[in-house]
């Protein structure tokens, strides 16, 4: 495979689905976590480099799809990460169905993927703090009309965050902002772009596929024979 | 009196009617379905054709470039013809190599586009794909046809009629992709677009435009082999070539994973039939329309042959059905009344086959155009599904009960309900219909048992308390999410369901193959097995220099040309 491959966000809808379902995810999370991966495509990211690492703290077992409610929100188990793909439903759930206006969410392993659940969700007027476990710190607030800001402290990469507790809350008027870098980011813009453009992913790429692929089943001379369509040779 | 309105509604056909295997296996295209649609664009809009480029040799073998020019931007068909081994020639999406291949480019190629796909189209699967690319297809050819054609022409005759009729096509295509497929351009980038809007328009231009590339191919063959003797195809004869295509699997997952946009397909066809059974006086013309279009599919129906035992047996009791109708119809107290098309709809319920019930559906809405055409815009989907987490169990549990008594009531303690699963299998994911027991690939079964999965989350929703949102429900119990999320979202959409069980042990794919392939206004369906049809498209559609004709529209039921017979 070359360095980097251009892909559709429907290519990313029908892997990514596919590649939490090959980690044991129930697949109606993993469609979840598909269209938070658009979500990430449509606004620039390669969503390979923080999927990857989801998937793989789920299948080494570093990570758990258990989930418990806490009195502020949710944890996980105390050996294992909360799993992004879990946490991230759980959270948008709370969130669309406005149960709560602070949730605490504990040891998430990859937490941009419950930012992008709830872009991918169109949420606004809510902001995403945590701080990781190497000590990085980012925000990322939810404006109107797609528009979003992550604000960080310069000491992390944000696809690569790991094992953060999170708080999400209303996005007040007056709300001071961490301070540090700004990316400024419209969804509706990127997207535009990238629909002319694809979607560059890279090295993770393979690794996505290779899960994506648990879920085809080998081929045998008596399944080929059987398949729809014509015989193996066809004229008329 | 009831307004109209609640009329077209009373007139609806119920979703546990029209949704039902059988009844969508027996299904014919109407004037909405969205070829008839494209061709009607193409028409009011008079887009023009032109061929940009031919480079090909003595074979037909090379690069070939067709544009259609719509008002407002170009879409070119890029076309690479090559020599491929005979024994390799199989319609399988696991086929390697095919005699041509394409692309339905958004706008003009340039020399390096064309480069790029140069090196790309012709692996279809194994190629990558951009964004500039809205549609990636394959063809193979009818090989007695194609010979035939190219040679009598050459000869300075015309080609032989009954040899067309029996094919009815030069190629046929064996995989027409688009959507984001292999890197191809995603359906957001054209869908605000007024040409791109009804669902697989561009996916059927493409379509359109291989027709009017096999034509041209043979017919610049020939003059290459024949010189100054080479004659073109009568056009009547141009019109009756159509382009095949066999269609397996691969459909089925489609129409399951989009329910809203099934159910607004459905709806529109199922409204237009209202509105047409409603009319209390038919409009002027109309009804002797119906009529000389019953003696015409009558002779549409002598020339429908296939090899197949079920189908044959099924065009054989719908021939005779048709000439019952047409003497019912002679019987002017039958159709001078009130509602004549409910009338005619009715008797056709009460006394002939679904076949042919569902052929007099497309038969009363056909003279319609001005009543029903504007429905033909309302066929496509822009709803991504949402989970309602703070929907009251109480709610899902009601949901359940009076939208999906069709699937709880399914037994799936039988062996024979769960008989089949579907799958993907390694090979270029082709999708598969496994038997259990039979075949490897249980645990890697796709999620298309809409029934099974809409039983299990019934049983577990008895045991959970009323007084639980469905998020809560969904924490507890994740592997019902995807169910939960689906059945949200079809509840007010009636006919977005199959309402049969589609892993059971009778269960025939080539049902869903044929409603899918209707609404795409194919013709000529030519069942090989339960997994796979051939078809023809376009057959007796306008070809380009005939779209400004007056009879653009008039291609339904396709018989051959007339002056043949």
């Amino acid at each position: 495979m070359p360095d980097q491959l251009t892909i559709s966000l429907n290519e990313i809808l029908f892997i990514f689905t596919r590649a939490g379902f090959g980690v044991n995810a129930p697949i109606g999370i993993s469609e979840d976590f598909a269209r938070s991966n658009m979500w990430l495509a449509e606004n620039g990211f390669d969503p390979s480099l923080c999927s990857v690492s989801a998937l793989d703290s789920l299948d080494e077992g570093k990570s758990s799809l258990v989930i418990e409610q806490t009195e502020d929100g949710f944890s996980g188990s105390n050996s294992q990460y909360l799993s992004a793909l879990q946490a991230s439903v759980s959270v948008l759930d709370r969130v669309k169905g406005k149960q709560s206006v602070e949730l605490t969410i504990a040891n998430v392993d990859s937490p941009l993927l419950v930012v992008a659940a709830l872009g991918a969700n169109q949420v606004e007027g809510w902001k995403v703090c945590w701080c990781d476990e190497v000590g990085a710190n980012f925000q990322v607030n939810f404006m109107a009309n797609g528009q979003w800001h992550i604000i960080s402290d310069g000491l992390g990469v944000i696809e690569l965050s790991k094992g953060a507790t999170m708080q999400v809350s209303l996005l007040g008027d007056t709300d001071v902002a961490l301070e540090g870098n700004i990316q400024r980011l419209d969804s509706k813009v990127e997207k535009t772009k990238i629909l002319q453009t694809g979607i560059a992913v890279h090295e993770h790429w393979n690794a996505i596929y290779a899960y994506f692929s648990r879920c085809l089943v080998k081929s045998t001379a008596e399944s080929r024979a059987s398949g729809a369509g014509a015989g193996l040779v066809d004229t008329d | 009196m009831p307004s109209s309105a609640t009329l077209d509604e009373a007139m609806m056909r119920r979703p546990e009617q029209v949704m039902r295997l059988d009844r969508m296996g027996s299904s014919f295209p109407t004037r909405l379905s969205f070829m008839r649609g494209l061709i009607r664009r193409m028409s009011k809009e008079q887009w023009k054709f032109e061929k940009l480029r031919q480079d090909i040799d003595e074979n037909g073998y090379g690069v070939s470039v067709y544009a259609a020019h719509t008002p407002k931007r170009t879409y070119s068909l890029v076309a690479f013809t090559q020599d491929i081994p005979a024994d390799m020639r199989t319609d399988r999406v696991i086929a390697e190599v095919w005699d041509a291949t394409f692309n339905l480019f958004d706008g003009v190629p340039t020399q390096d586009d064309i480069d790029y796909l140069a090196k790309n189209t012709p692996k279809q699967e194994g190629g990558r794909f951009r964004p500039s690319e809205l549609s990636l297809a394959r063809a193979n050819k009818s090989l007695r046809l194609f010979e035939h054609i190219v040679s009598s022409l050459s000869e300075g005759k015309q080609p032989d009629v009954d040899l067309v009729a029996s094919v009815g096509y030069i190629m046929r295509t064996t995989a027409v992709y688009g959507s984001g497929k292999f890197g191809c351009a995603d359906r957001a980038k054209i869908a605000e677009r007024e040409e791109c809007k009804v669902s697989f328009h561009m996916e059927l231009l493409a379509v359109y435009l291989i027709r009017w590339f096999t034509i041209d191919v043979v017919e610049t063959i020939a003059k290459q082999r024949g010189g100054d003797r080479a004659v073109s195809l009568e056009p009547h004869i141009r019109q009756f070539i159509g382009v095949g295509n066999s269609t397996g699997l691969g459909m089925a997952p489609f129409l399951l994973k989009h329910p809203v946009l099934i159910h607004n397909w459905v709806s529109a066809k199922e409204t237009a039939l209202a509105r047409v059974r409603s009319l209390e006086t038919p409009i002027k013309g109309s009804l002797e329309a119906f009529t000389h279009s019953v003696r015409q599919v009558a002779q549409h129906l002598k020339e429908w042959r296939v090899a197949d035992e079920i189908q044959s047996a099924r065009i054989e009791q719908l021939e005779g059905e048709v000439a019952e109708l047409s003497s019912w119809c002679d019987d002017e107290s039958n159709l001078v009344k009130p509602y004549p098309w409910n009338g005619i709809y009715q008797f056709a319920e009460n006394s002939f086959s679904l076949e042919c019930q569902e052929m007099v559906v497309s038969l009363v809405i056909e003279p319609h155009g001005a009543l029903v055409d504007d429905l033909a815009d309302t066929m496509f989907s822009t709803t991504a599904p949402q989970f309602e987490a703070s929907m009251s169990l109480t709610r899902l549990k009601t949901i359940v009960k009076d939208y999906y008594a069709w699937a709880t009531s399914i037994d799936f303690s039988l062996g024979e309900s769960q008989h089949h699963f579907w799958y993907y299998s390694e090979d270029k994911l082709e999708p598969r219909f496994g038997s259990k027991g039979v075949d490897d690939g249980v645990d890697q079964e796709m999620p298309l048992a809409i029934s099974r999965d809409a039983n299990d989350l019934n049983e577990q929703l008895k045991t959970a308390s009323d007084d639980i949102t469905v998020g809560e429900f969904a924490l507890q119990y994740p592997q019902f999410r995807h169910i939960i999320r689906r059945i949200q979202n079809t509840a007010l959409r009636p006919y977005a369901e199959v309402q049969d069980n589609l892993l059971g042990e009778t269960m025939r794919p080539l049902d869903l193959l044929r409603f899918k392939l209707a609404f795409f206004g194919a013709s000529k369906f030519d069942p090989k097995s339960d997994l796979w049809t051939r078809i023809s498209m376009y057959q007796g559609a306008p070809m380009p220099d005939q779209l400004s004709d007056s009879s653009h529209d008039d291609w339904t039921f396709p018989i051959r040309p007339q002056s043949a017979l």
